[in-house]
């Protein structure tokens, strides 16, 4: 039987990094979301679809680092184009050609999208989208849906730390799927709603994800018209795992504003906020820069990533592994006697254990299959990548059908 | 269920009268919240008074009587002391009253100060109060230890059941009434979570509806499972010393079940520090 994975040096290196970094390691990262104890808190390096941690453990990555490694760790064509680009410098006074080729690109690419503007993380963007939707609208307030992430800004960040009231005072909050509750709200503060923002369908974290009900996305738009609100599509953690175009062609419906980052440059910090022809003018008055929001290396690393997503047909086969995962994990835990959740797309997919509320199985699962060498979050959504092969799933599979016969024998169901 | 008196009237005494008198109709936030945590939290704690200190004991055995507190314009809350047990409760009928003109006036004597609330009935039973004055000595003993008393594992444990569950009670109040908690009050779910020190005490809380109850020992298969490594990590916890995701991250601290659930009730724990020294 194979040694299974300790995590000593993840441990020792924590130690240093709480006495000197706020919580050790902050927000999702922190271990306290994962499985204190049994995964890995720090990195050494990445190829392919394998993951390797501070203490030589290598793991089949289903996290890709939340999302942005969407061809494979160290992508031979991204990582030569970033270091091509790097030949010249990195950041300057001024931006480079790279921008403007990489803004017609997404504009060329996205469907419905007319301008485009970038930033470094997702929070960015979202927070430059809805501020974007005030100027046009000039209204105040933001509808959102309950539960939903759309960053670490104050106006949607998660908790109450560093925070006063009138920082979310303007940010009202909808059931996922509930056309009529976001109807309601805009009734209720008519002439005062800028915008309603979502994600194309629903990826809480601690939950199972949850697809559009048939409507629900077009009848947000038609709201959005009738009553003279920007509707977003919050499409970074989505975005080019569904469909290059954006995942609203997807789901088929039409925003005015979307969001993108993860999955746009293969790991390289870059996120990019595109929009319609009509809201270009008031996204120009909306201040909106940082110091490094114009570095070349990450706009080429994107221009290079999006060119080996269409060229490889990546969806096609990021769908293809993931149903493949989907459907294998289903009947492993089924041949086990259990019974499991897989909810998402196949190219973001996650499981929960049925009738459990509290995550303990799943929170046990995660942590036998990460000392096993497959790395599955237990409240997160996991991502396919293209370097995802059959034989990795396979070899999945098989960790996954060692994990569920732990599972029955401890918690019998 | 905690009652809260309306805002402006306590008494049948309308607020211009109450100014004029030079009482105040409409306390701070902070000295609403600090006067329903000394309530409902620190208070009730008396009950474990009784468990824990053979002298509380002694007392309480001999006591039997109703005591009410009563802030004007504010909470109020009855102790029922029979059968050498103590219930607390939000209303019905009290043998003996003190009246606090003021929270802030409660607050003051709950944090050492010399203040004379009004007795507004039972006089004849006014005997009693030198009992519960000593109960609340012996509390503030456990509550505020001195170093030699912390020398005695046995206090120690005691100590740290008491502060824990007043901290945990106290969350009620920061869920009812902190205006910065309102965000996560509104939404927070039902469950149990069950706080394990490894070394010392057991205690749990119940969430159901918005209503809050901490409780000592432990419940059958709670929904969030939080194990502290010893007693020195839950003091260091209760007094807000503690940056709880790096003390989780390093294995001090273990939480299982719904983390959720953990998040949001650390919340509202967080800030009763600020509130409660």
């Amino acid at each position: 039987m194979k040694k299974l994975y300790c995590f000593d040096k993840s441990l020792a290196l924590f130690e240093r990094a709480a006495r000197v970094i706020p919580s050790g390691i902050s927000g999702n990262k922190n271990p306290a979301f994962a499985v204190p104890g049994s995964f890995p808190y720090f990195a050494e390096s990445g190829e392919g679809c394998r993951y390797r941690d501070v203490d030589g453990n290598v793991y089949i990555d289903y996290l890709a680092a939340f999302g942005p490694i969407v061809l494979g760790y160290k992508n031979p064509v991204v990582e030569s184009a970033a270091a091509e680009q790097r030949r010249t410098g990195t950041t300057f006074n001024h931006p480079t050609e790279r921008a403007v080729e990489l803004a017609e690109k997404l504009v060329a690419t996205i469907s419905g999208m007319d301008w485009c503007a970038f930033g470094k993380n997702g929070s960015d963007v979202t927070a430059y989208a809805v501020q974007a939707a005030r100027e046009h609208t000039q209204r105040r307030k933001i509808i959102k849906v309950r539960g939903a992430y759309h960053g670490s800004q104050s106006w949607c960040r998660h908790g109450i730390g560093g925070l006063i009231e009138s920082d979310y005072e303007h940010v009202l909050d909808f059931s996922w799927n509930d056309a009529t509750e976001a109807e309601d709200l805009l009734l209720e503060h008519e002439g005062d709603v800028a915008c309603i923002i979502i994600t194309p369908y629903h990826h809480p974290a601690f939950g199972d994800q949850v697809m559009p009900a048939d409507g629900f996305l077009s009848d947000l738009q038609r709201l959005c018209k009738r009553h003279g609100v920007v509707l977003i599509s919050d499409d970074i953690r989505a975005g080019f795992r569904l469909d290059l175009r954006g995942s609203h062609e997807y789901f088929d419906f039409e925003p005015d504003i979307t969001c993108y980052c993860k999955a746009m440059a293969n790991g390289y910090a870059i996120s990019a906020c595109l929009g319609t022809q009509d809201l270009k003018n008031a996204a120009s008055k909306v201040f909106f820069t940082g110091t490094y929001y114009t570095s070349a290396p990450e706009q080429a690393a994107a221009l290079a990533c999006l060119a080996e997503l269409e060229r490889t047909d990546a969806v096609s086969h990021m769908m293809k592994m993931g149903r493949m995962l989907m459907e294998g994990l289903h009947t492993a835990a089924e041949n086990n006697g259990l019974e499991v959740t897989l909810s998402g797309p196949p190219t973001l997919p996650f499981m929960t254990f049925a009738n459990e509320d509290n995550f303990r199985r799943s929170q046990r699962f995660s942590g036998e299959a990460a000392k096993r060498g497959v790395l599955l979050h237990p409240h997160h959504n996991w991502f396919i990548m293209l370097e995802h092969g059959e034989a990795d799933i396979q070899d999945t599979l098989d960790v996954a059908d060692t994990c569920f016969r732990i599972i029955k024998k401890e918690f019998g169901s | 269920m905690i009652s809260m008196t309306s805002q402006g009237r306590a008494f049948g005494i309308a607020s211009p009268v109450l100014q004029w008198m030079g009482l105040d109709p409409s306390p701070s936030i902070h000295d609403r919240i600090r006067a329903g945590m000394h309530l409902f939290a620190v208070l009730p704690r008396l009950t474990d008074v009784v468990r824990h200190d053979e002298e509380g004991r002694r007392i309480a055995d001999k006591m039997r009587v109703s005591i009410e507190f009563r802030v004007l314009n504010g909470p109020r809350v009855v102790l029922s002391f029979a059968d050498g047990r103590i219930k607390t409760r939000s209303e019905g009928k009290s043998d003996l009253g003190l009246l606090f003109t003021s929270c802030a006036q409660l607050n003051n004597m709950f944090d050492g100060r010399k203040v004379l609330p009004i007795p507004f009935k039972g006089l004849h039973k006014a005997g009693e109060l030198s009992r519960l004055t000593r109960l609340t000595e012996i509390l503030t003993r456990y509550l505020k230890p001195s170093d030699t008393d912390m020398q005695s594992p046995r206090f120690r444990e005691s100590h740290v059941e008491m502060s824990l569950l007043v901290g945990l009670s106290a969350t009620q109040q920061i869920a009812l009434q902190d205006p910065r908690a309102e965000r996560i009050a509104n939404h927070l779910p039902n469950g149990t979570i069950q706080y394990i020190i490894l070394d010392g005490p057991a205690c749990h809380v119940v969430l159901e509806d918005g209503l809050i109850e901490a409780r000592s020992g432990t419940i059958a298969d709670p929904t969030t499972t939080i194990e502290i490594q010893d007693i020195d990590l839950a003091v260091s916890l209760i007094k807000g010393e503690v940056d709880t995701f790096a003390a989780n991250g390093s294995g001090a601290i273990k939480a299982s079940g719904s983390l959720v659930l953990a998040d949001e009730f650390n919340t509202l724990f967080d800030r009763v520090g600020h509130y409660l020294q």
